[in-house]
Formats: structure tokens, C-alpha cells, sequence
């Protein structure tokens, strides 16, 4: 992308107005949606429905054609059929308009006669250098601007995370998994169909954007992988890329297979071509928001030797398991942190002070939790801690301790109360506005511990 | 450039596959160890060229015609004398008349034994020219033991495949086997990674068996495939 694509980008991302061609009064078509959703957002440009015979549609006034609008168009959100998005496409280059997101399906995936169609979409791009996301999208978003520019209209919790997804319905479903675990987020990309900007575009947008910090990826499939991978490679030495890609089951994607692939299937191809250029991939939408998660919060660990700290042993041997294959290593706590439990809990224990440092029943207690969490973090042996607990009616949560420490020591923590939502709300709150993660499953905390240990050792390209 | 001229001449005859003698004469133009065989066109041409290669040798049928030799019976391994090599002439002869009947033969020194591995590129419809590493046979088409990389790679990189396929213990030596040569590995799979980027119309590289010793490593058959339209 050259500085003046990431100009337009800009402003497609952040317009000081926007156009919905083909607003309706009808709660149930796409064009009201798109107009519900820039409200719910609390969008604060100037909104222009544009409908033929309408006046007003949710006390908006509406304006017949584009060419009525009196401002320059910053945005052009396009909710008609097929034929009709083509023609006001090119309408919009004809008027100046630098961005477009073109909503409707019936594209390349329907057949030849929209194959035509998504031609001349790129021709009318190129002629008039109108950038365009989609066609067959759920639209777009940034929060940052207050845009909800999607058909869902949803208000979202604010953060430093950016999502680029292939698909719509994933896409809502890596939204709404963010907004379980409390991760706030900064832009969404539907992709779609990837006509004119393709997810490599997006993701050197990204990669420049002040707003974003972490970037999670759904794929399906793509047609220029190479130039994918080695875009996500790039942009991954400047912020972390987190990639989801379905197909592990050579049947979701026998289109791709080769020779040599077949052998193997070609998830295997994807998965170690993506490593070698040290993008992270994930396995599923917990795992990629649970990643992306720690990757926003935390700040990255000098090196991969972690430390668990828990009074259950469980949690952490499953998490433990979580980290097989991950390349952290797991070495035993200093003979310093050994004395300082001690110190503290006494001489003649019954727990192991090994890795995971496990107190049992002595770790429960409030009065002596913020000491040992400590002792733990500062561990000259470990460059990250992960601890663990199951809260309970009748002891309190270590929430204030763990922060406590984590202010002192700096080093990234980690923490996973094995909880309901519900039960844990309160404290996530204050534990990720702290900087340290919160939980629910030892699983989901193994993923987040891979995912800051796959960052710390930097991203060589070695290609 | 000699290697260009080899894969112009065998497009111009109508062919995708080169045979394992042209495969080999173009990989050695790059500098890749094969065990080089000489093509033999009838049974005292074949027995003289075993007698200077020295016994045991291998023989195989040489046809453009027919690219998986052993399924037609077209490979007689380790031949010990004067009397086998005729016997399996004869058999190799007589096995690939029906799709070939002017197949002759190659003769080539059978090595003593070493660790069988995959080394291969393919030209993916998605990532453009990806190399390929494996342990050979079972390993690779049963176990699925077969790591990737989008092409070229560096020596590094070729040292983290080398390191990542699960059978990687079978290379560092077990059971009394001596550690092979990991380091002649890896100069094979960076050469023809290199090689898939630089000549656009090769499809598929298929260097398999690769046998690797604890000194060197030798390539002991080799497919390429080429496309039909010509590049630019």
C-alpha cells in the first residue's frame, strides 16, 4: 500500500461523513440496519440515507440520489442488489468518492454471471481509484470514530484490538466471544469477498494504524497466500498477527491439494509455511481471542521461561498440557523464592515448591496470597506468571493482591479464576483495566501464555 | 544456461515427466549428488556398463513413458553379478513391453544402506513453489512425517525442517545407527528450493529417496515434472 492508499484508508475508516445507498424504512432489510447501526454506535459525522421516494427514516432525513447529498461523500456504505451496487459504484467514482463497503452477496460465490459482476467492480475501482470492502460482507468498524458501519447494531467495549475476518458470521462470533472475555476492540473488517482490497491490504493498514495493537485474522481461504503470508510476516515483526484459518479437515479444503500436499493435507502446508514467517496461528475462535486477549493487555515477556503459581493443582497441569509442543520452558523457582515461601508460610510444609509452585490449602488464605504471588513473580527464574484459582463463597478473590504485585514487579501475569462470567465480572474488570488477563479455563490461559511467549522471541523473516 | 536448455528440449518433445536420467543429469547441472546412472540400450551394453560401475548394481527401466518404474516391474535392486543383471534385463524387458516396448535401461552402483528421506517442490496453486522434507516411504505416506516451507529457504530454515519432522531421532543416530550428515540435507533442500523459484515451469520436484549417510548424502531416484505452456 502506498502512503496515499493509507490516506484513503483513513478516511474510509474514520469519515467525517457517510452515505447508506439504499436505506430503508423495513427493520428487516440490510439498508435500515446499516443506518440502526451507525446510531447504536453513536456515530457522530453526518449520515445520508439515500432512498428515491423516502423523506426520513429514523428521523434522518433522506435524499433521493447520491448526486443530491450536498457534501462530498467520505463514505459510501452500498446495501442494494448485485447489479444496482455496480452501477452505483460507479456513480460514486464518477462523484469523488474515495471509499466504499459493498454490502450484498450474489458475487464470484453464486456463479459466472457474478463473476462478470465483481470484474467491473475492479474496473471501476482502478478507474476511478475508489477503494472498496466486500462485496458479501457484514461491513465494517471503528470504534476509535464511534462507525458502526456493519448491518449489526451493537455497541461494542472499546480497546486496541482489530479483527479482519473472511466471514461475517465467524466474524460476529469472534466479536461477541471478545466482548465474554472483556477484550475491547478497535476496528472490524468483514473481508468478504475480497474483490478490490484484499486481506493482505488490510492487514498493511493495520499494521500502520495507531489505534491497533494486536491483530486477529479469520480465513477461510485465499487466493494470493503467498503475498498473504508474507504480508502477515512483515507486519507481524511491527505488532503481533494472530491467524485462524479453517480447513484442518482435508475435506473443507480438497480444492487446494497437490502432489506432495496430499500427503499431508494442506492445513499442514498452511500451518508450516504461516510459522515460517512467524505469524501465530490459532485453532479455534476461543483460542484466537484468547490470544489476542494477553497480546492486548500484557506487555511481552523477555523470554519463554514461565512460572505457575497455584494453590489447586489441576488448572495448572492442565494448562501445562496447553503448552505442549509451544516451546516454553517450565524451569524449577530459585532457591531464593524457595526461602522467601518458607519465610512465610513456614519451614516444615506440605505443598511442593517445585513448578507449578503449588501452597494447597496454605494458599487460600488472604493475610499471606499478595506475599507469595510475589515471591513467585519475582523469580529471577520465570519471565511471565501465570496463577490460579477457584474462587469460593467464603474466601475472597486475590484480585487486589494480584495487582498489587504485578505493579511492583512488571512482569507479565497472568491469571485464571475457574468461574462463570458471572462470578467473575467484577474482578476482570479491575484485574484487565491492571493489565493482567483474566481467565476462566486453563486452557484458555495456555493460549494466552503461547501467544506472549510466541511474540517475545521477535519475528526473524527469514525469506 | 545448460539446465533451461535440458527442460526446453524434453517440452519440445510433448513431455511433462523427465525420466530418472534426465531428472538427475539436471539436478547435478546445479550441483545436488545423485547417484548418476548410465542409460543402456540393449543386454551386453547393460553388462558392460555393470562391470565398470561394479557389482552389486541397480537396474531400471528407461522409458519417457513410464514414470512409476517399480509398479511395472521395472526395478531390480542390489544384482550381485554378470548372470543377474541379464536375468533382470530380461525381466525388465519383458515386464514393460506391453507400455513400452523400446524401454531400455539405466545401471547405477547400489549404495550401501543409509537413511531414506523425501526431498520435494511443488508449484501450490496458492503459495507459489513450497519445498518439502520427510523421513522416505512409510514415514511420509503413512505416518504423514512431512514438514513445508514456502521456497527459497535459507540453510537455517532448512536446518528447522530438517529438525521439525517427528522422526528426527532416526537422523540423530538410535539404536547403535550412527547420526547421518544433516548438513548435506539441508544444502539439497535450499538448492532446488532455489531451483522451484528460479524456473517457473517446473510443477513438481520429487527427489525420493534422498539416502543421507553419517558422510554425505546421495540422491537415488528423482522425478521432475514440467509444465506444458511456456513461461515467459
Amino acid at each position: 500500500m502506498t502512503e496515499k492508499d493509507i490516506e484513503v484508508m483513513q478516511k474510509l475508516f474514520s469519515p467525517g461523513n457517510v452515505a447508506v445507498i439504499g436505506a430503508t424504512a423495513s427493520s428487516e432489510r440490510v439498508g435500515y440496519n446499516l443506518l440502526d447501526s451507525l446510531i447504536e454506535g453513536g456515530y457522530k459525522g453526518k449520515i445520508y440515507p439515500v432512498h428515491p421516494s423516502l423523506k426520513e427514516i429514523l428521523g434522518i432525513p433522506v435524499y433521493p440520489s447520491l448526486r443530491d447529498i450536498p457534501d462530498r461523500v467520505d463514505l459510501a456504505l452500498v446495501a442494494l442488489n448485485r447489479r444496482d451496487t455496480v452501477e452505483v459504484l460507479e456513480r460514486c467514482g464518477e462523484l469523488g468518492v474515495k471509499g466504499a463497503v459493498s454490502l450484498a452477496g450474489g458475487f464470484r460465490e453464486t456463479g459466472e454471471e457474478g463473476r462478470a459482476l465483481e470484474k467491473r467492480i475492479v474496473e471501476i475501482a482502478e478507474k476511478y481509484a475508489l477503494k472498496v470492502v466486500g462485496p458479501n460482507t457484514l461491513g465494517i468498524m471503528n470504534l476509535e470514530a464511534d462507525l458502526n458501519a456493519s448491518f449489526y447494531p451493537v455497541r461494542l467495549k472499546k480497546g486496541n484490538v482489530s479483527l479482519i475476518s473472511q466471514s461475517g458470521g465467524i466474524g460476529f462470533s469472534i466479536i461477541q466471544k471478545c466482548q465474554d472475555e472483556g477484550v475491547g476492540l478497535n476496528k472490524f473488517i468483514g473481508a468478504g469477498n475480497r474483490t478490490v482490497l484484499e486481506i493482505a491490504d488490510y492487514l498493511e493498514f493495520l499494521a500502520g494504524d495507531a489505534g491497533t495493537r494486536v491483530i486477529g485474522v479469520f480465513l477461510e481461504g485465499v487466493e494470493n497466500a503467498r503475498r498473504l503470508v508474507q504480508a502477515a510476516g512483515r507486519v507481524a515483526r511491527k505488532k503481533p498477527v494472530v491467524i485462524y484459518k479453517v480447513g484442518h479437515s482435508d475435506d473443507v479444503n480438497k480444492a487446494t491439494l497437490t502432489h506432495t500436499g496430499s500427503m499431508a493435507g494442506p492445513y499442514k502446508l498452511f500451518r508450516d509455511i504461516f510459522n515460517q514467517y512467524g505469524v501465530l496461528l490459532a485453532g479455534s475462535v476461543a483460542e484466537l481471542v484468547a490470544a489476542c486477549k494477553a497480546l492486548s493487555l500484557c506487555q511481552l515477556p523477555a523470554g519463554g521461561r514461565l512460572g505457575l503459581y497455584t494453590y489447586t493443582a489441576g488448572p495448572a497441569i492442565v494448562a501445562l498440557d496447553g503448552l505442549a509442543g509451544r516451546e516454553i520452558s517450565i524451569p524449577a523457582p530459585a532457591p531464593g523464592t524457595v526461602r522467601k515461601i518458607k519465610a512465610i508460610l513456614g519451614e516444615d510444609l506440605p505443598v511442593i515448591l517445585k513448578n507449578p509452585i503449588d501452597t494447597g490449602g496454605l494458599g487460600t488464605r488472604s493475610g499471606t496470597y499478595g506475599l507469595l504471588v510475589e515471591a513467585a513473580l519475582n523469580d529471577p527464574n520465570f519471565d511471565l506468571l501465570a496463577t490460579f484459582s477457584c474462587p469460593h463463597k467464603n474466601w475472597r478473590n486475590p484480585t487486589s493482591e494480584l495487582i498489587e504485585a504485578h505493579k511492583k514487579s512488571g512482569k507479565p501475569l497472568l491469571s485464571c479464576y475457574i468461574s462463570t462470567i458471572k462470578g467473575v465480572e467484577a474482578d476482570r474488570e479491575v484485574l484487565q483495566q491492571a493489565g493482567i488477563p483474566l481467565y476462566k479455563s486453563p486452557e484458555e490461559t495456555a493460549w494466552g501464555i503461547a501467544a506472549l511467549v510466541h511474540y517475545s522471541r521477535g519475528v526473524e523473516c527469514l525469506s | 544456461m545448460k539446465a533451461r536448455k535440458l527442460i526446453e528440449n524434453i517440452r519440445k518433445t510433448g513431455r511433462t515427466f523427465l525420466t530418472e536420467f534426465e531428472s538427475k543429469e539436471f539436478l547435478a547441472l546445479r550441483g545436488i549428488p545423485v547417484v548418476s546412472c548410465q542409460v543402456a540400450r540393449d543386454e551386453e551394453e547393460t553388462v558392460r556398463i555393470a562391470r565398470q560401475c561394479g557389482f552389486p548394481v541397480v537396474l531400471k527401466v528407461n522409458s519417457p513413458h513410464i514414470v512409476h518404474k517399480s509398479e511395472r516391474g521395472g526395478v531390480f535392486l542390489n544384482l550381485p553379478g554378470e548372470e543377474a543383471v541379464r536375468e533382470a534385463f530380461r525381466n525388465i524387458k519383458r515386464n514393460c513391453a506391453a507400455v513400452d516396448p523400446d524401454a531400455d535401461v539405466t545401471v547405477q552402483p547400489m549404495l550401501k544402506k543409509g537413511v531414506e528421506v523425501l526431498i520435494g517442490t511443488i508449484a501450490d496453486r496458492q503459495f507459489g513453489p513450497v519445498v518439502a522434507f520427510g523421513l522416505g516411504g512409510v514415514f511420509t505416506e503413512v505416518l504423514k512425517d512431512i514438514v513445508f516451507r514456502m521456497a527459497p529457504v535459507s540453510t537455517a530454515e532448512a536446518e528447522k525442517m530438517v529438525c521439525q519432522i517427528e522422526g528426527n531421532c532416526l537422523l540423530r543416530g538410535y539404536r547403535g545407527n550412527p547420526a547421518v550428515d544433516t548438513l548435506s540435507l539441508q544444502k539439497i533442500i535450499t538448492s532446488i528450493s532455489q531451483l522451484a523459484v528460479e524456473m517457473e515451469d517446473i510443477e513438481e520436484m520429487d527427489l525420493n529417496p534422498v539416502v543421507v549417510f553419517p558422510r554425505g548424502a546421495r540422491v537415488l531416484d528423482a522425478r521432475i515434472k514440467i509444465s506444458q505452456i511456456q513461461s515467459g
